[in-house]
């Protein structure tokens, strides 16, 4: 450190042990620039962009894949890169490169498969929800998105502490005080910050980084006036409840955010317990075909 | 109310646009004839296009007819109400003085004021209304005028207020043009966080013996092909509180750059602004944090640039996040430095690592000796304290010959780099190697 001030926090140091070169925000992917550079042109190329992803094979099937889905609706089977870009329009497109971009972003990540698996199950019956239940103002392939990089910042913060992996329990394991309390006890940041970070550096939607930046946080999913956009807070209440289905369906995802968002989540979505009751065995079925 | 003969809203059952300017004529030579006073209420519902937004039209929809019934209830029966656009109304009040006018603006307001439950929301709409007596012989479309550039004079001072016509700080047409433009600026500014329509270029400030003592990043907005002058759009976030959000942005993408440039063995510092709405923010320090640890770059290659008017703020939190913001290891600079209320004491305590001063100092060189004087005096005070001092829109060698002579250590300005992006500036860089 260059600085004579000694740093506040020990975990700057262990921050500034590591080598430079280590461990960065994942970059956004050169491909979301170009669709971007197209869409801001008069008349946008869907070809030109269509044969970027080509270029790309894992990248070209996986937007076909999502053409697919199920919570898109398409009546009709998307063969092709160009086809999936005419059904998704390249806002959605855009959208889609970059939840299959994330997880492809983090090259070590075998380490997290279960971390992944889990939010790729969340991120499926979030898009799901949002469809089922008609949620006003919720674009399914939004709920999708934030699904998928709701806890992106986890991964961010496990690979740079060592000592992350205790706080995440910690937090796992409190029904009552706030997660990020338990990250900010011992870092000087959360992973909801550290998300939220990159998905505007990604240029996703603002009310899909916002709702990262708050979706531990009870008060702003209450309050009108919080400055929190309804649609971001709809967003936070179908990816909590999906992860509620995730845990009744599966008994995976041990975190007990729903003792403290539960409540809000079913206001937000107008659902009773009962509603909720009656969606986890399709929950379960579509988790099935996602594994 | 009289709002027959003439095309109705369905929503509110009010006038439409076209129906009320004609009806509006029609009233205005009545009350001439009588010689009687007439008024008009201009209300406006501040950021209906979130709501929208965050509701969809319907919801949107029965906000305004939930607006239209208060509004039915309280005005008199002589009254003319008026659906104007979307979320704007115009209520027209002949044999009303300004005084009971404005009495009956400030029930509207109140009334607005209580919650609305929508989809199991409970909202608060408000509203900017503006408020204007006709004046014997007025135009109808200079009368409508006056109440809509008191309306939006009510939305500038930041909403849910009425302004009386005659107090407004707008003036004549340009002044409406200007109010219309900031909320198309706004519009724009959502706009481009979301597709990729920001970025920065940085300023190189250079000291006299050649060293580059850090790099200033400067936003630049384009939306649609057109860049925005940061003149035109930092007020407007400033004041719409988006500036949170554009400072994060700057915060992430300024120290990537710093570790951009010790990967390409250049390690240089990054100057990156910070605006009062951030520092005040209780996310502050878990953003510059989490800024950190996404770049994974060594503080001390950072450098958080403030106001002299934001580090004078005696403010808990602002005293608390600048010494916490210190305790990390960032650098922090004071901005336009000499134009603000500095006192000595205070200078002597800042945690400030550097002094840029204002370019007013530097614009009057080498003639204004007064200037000259002090710039010499700033200059050693500041390394006195440890600090280094900057002179900032240096652009002519006259200027930049004085102030070596003052001693200044380093110099930001045309005359020796531009702002440059990303990649002009790493050419730049290597250009400067290159024997």
């Amino acid at each position: 450190m260059t600085n004579q001030q000694k740093p506040a926090h020990p975990v700057v140091d262990e921050l500034l042990e590591r080598s430079i070169r280590d461990i960065d925000i994942p970059p956004r992917p050169q491909i979301i620039d170009r669709i971007r550079h197209e869409m801001h042109r008069d008349e946008p190329n869907m070809f030109v962009v269509g044969r970027l992803i080509s270029r790309d094979v894992s990248l070209a099937a996986g937007l076909i894949k999502t053409a697919n889905s199920p919570y898109f609706g398409f009546s009709l089977r998307v063969r092709s890169v160009n086809e999936a870009l005419m059904m998704l329009g390249l806002d959605a497109a855009s959208r889609a490169i970059a939840a299959i971009s994330l997880h492809k972003a983090f090259p070590n990540s075998a380490h997290y498969e279960r971390f992944w698996h889990t939010s790729a199950e969340i991120a499926a019956l979030s898009g799901w929800l949002a469809q089922h239940l008609a949620v006003p103002c919720v674009r399914a392939d939004d709920a999708y998105t934030f699904g998928l990089f709701r806890d992106c910042g986890i991964v961010i913060l496990l690979r740079r502490f060592g000592t992350y992996r205790d706080i995440l329990m910690r937090a796992n394991r409190d029904g009552e005080r706030l997660f990020t309390a338990h990250e900010l006890d011992a870092l000087p940041t959360h992973h909801a910050v550290v998300g939220s970070l990159l998905a505007q550096n990604w240029w996703l939607p603002e009310i899909i980084s916002q709702a990262i930046r708050s979706h531990h946080d009870p008060e702003m999913l209450d309050r009108f006036d919080s400055g929190l956009p309804l649609a971001s807070r709809r967003l936070i209440a179908i990816a909590q409840t999906a992860e509620r289905l995730v845990q009744q369906a599966t008994g995976g995802s041990q975190t007990r955010e729903w003792d403290k968002l539960g409540p809000s989540c079913l206001r937000l979505l107008d659902l009773d317990d009962e509603t909720l009751a009656g969606l986890v065995e399709p929950a379960a079925e579509l988790i099935k075909r996602i594994d | 109310m009289s709002n027959h003969k003439f095309a109705v809203d369905p929503i509110t059952g009010f006038l439409n646009r076209g129906g009320s300017l004609s009806l509006a004529r029609r009233v205005i030579g009545a009350v001439n004839a009588k010689d009687q006073p007439l008024a008009l209420l201009w209300l406006d519902l501040d950021r209906f296009h979130k709501v929208n937004a965050s509701f969809g039209h319907r919801g949107g929809d029965r906000i305004i007819a939930h607006v239209a019934t208060l509004i039915r209830g309280l005005v008199p029966v002589t009254a003319h109400c008026m659906r104007m656009g979307s979320d704007e109304f115009v209520i027209l009040l002949p044999g009303t003085s300004l005084g009971e006018a404005r009495a009956l603006g400030q029930q509207l307001a109140q009334a607005l004021e209580q919650p609305l439950e929508l989809d199991g929301m409970m909202i608060h709409p408000t509203a900017s209304i503006g408020l204007a007596q006709h004046a014997a012989g007025e135009s109808l479309h200079a009368f409508f005028e006056r109440a809509d550039r008191a309306m939006l004079d009510a939305k500038r001072q930041g909403g849910n207020r009425l302004v009386v016509s005659g107090s407004e700080t707008f003036r004549g047409r340009h002044g409406v043009q200007l109010a219309r433009e900031e909320l198309a600026v706004e519009s724009d500014l959502h706009l481009a966080l979301e597709t990729g329509g920001l970025s920065l270029d940085f300023q190189p400030v250079l000291t006299f013996d050649g060293r580059i003592e850090a790099v200033e990043g400067l936003m630049r907005c384009r939306v649609h092909d057109r860049l925005l002058a940061p003149g035109r759009f930092i007020p407007v976030a400033e004041k719409t509180g988006l500036i949170v959000r554009l400072g994060e942005w700057s915060l992430l993408q300024g120290t990537r750059f710093a570790a951009r440039l010790c990967h390409a063995g250049r390690p240089t510092k990054v100057a990156i602004n910070v605006s009062r709405a951030q520092l005040t923010s209780p996310t502050f320090l878990p953003a510059l944090h989490g800024a950190l640890i996404c770049a994974n770059v060594d503080p001390a290659l950072i450098e958080l640039e403030l106001t002299e008017s934001l580090v004078m703020d005696e403010s808990e939190i602002v005293q608390q996040n600048l010494r916490r913001a210190r305790e990390t290891g960032v650098g922090l600079a004071i901005d336009d430095f000499g134009t603000g209320y500095s006192s000595l004491s205070c200078l002597k305590d800042l945690p400030a690592t550097k002094l840029k001063l204002d370019r007013s100092f530097v614009q009057v060189l080498p003639d204004d000796r007064r200037a000259y004087a002090v710039v010499r005096a700033m200059s050693r005070l500041a390394r006195e304290l440890g600090m280094v001092m900057v002179a900032e829109g240096v652009e002519t060698p006259e200027q930049l010959a004085a102030l070596h002579d003052a001693e200044v250590e380093a110099i930001q300005g045309f005359i020796w780099a531009r702002p440059m992006n990303e990649e002009a500036l790493l050419g730049w860089l290597e250009q400067r190697n290159t024997p």
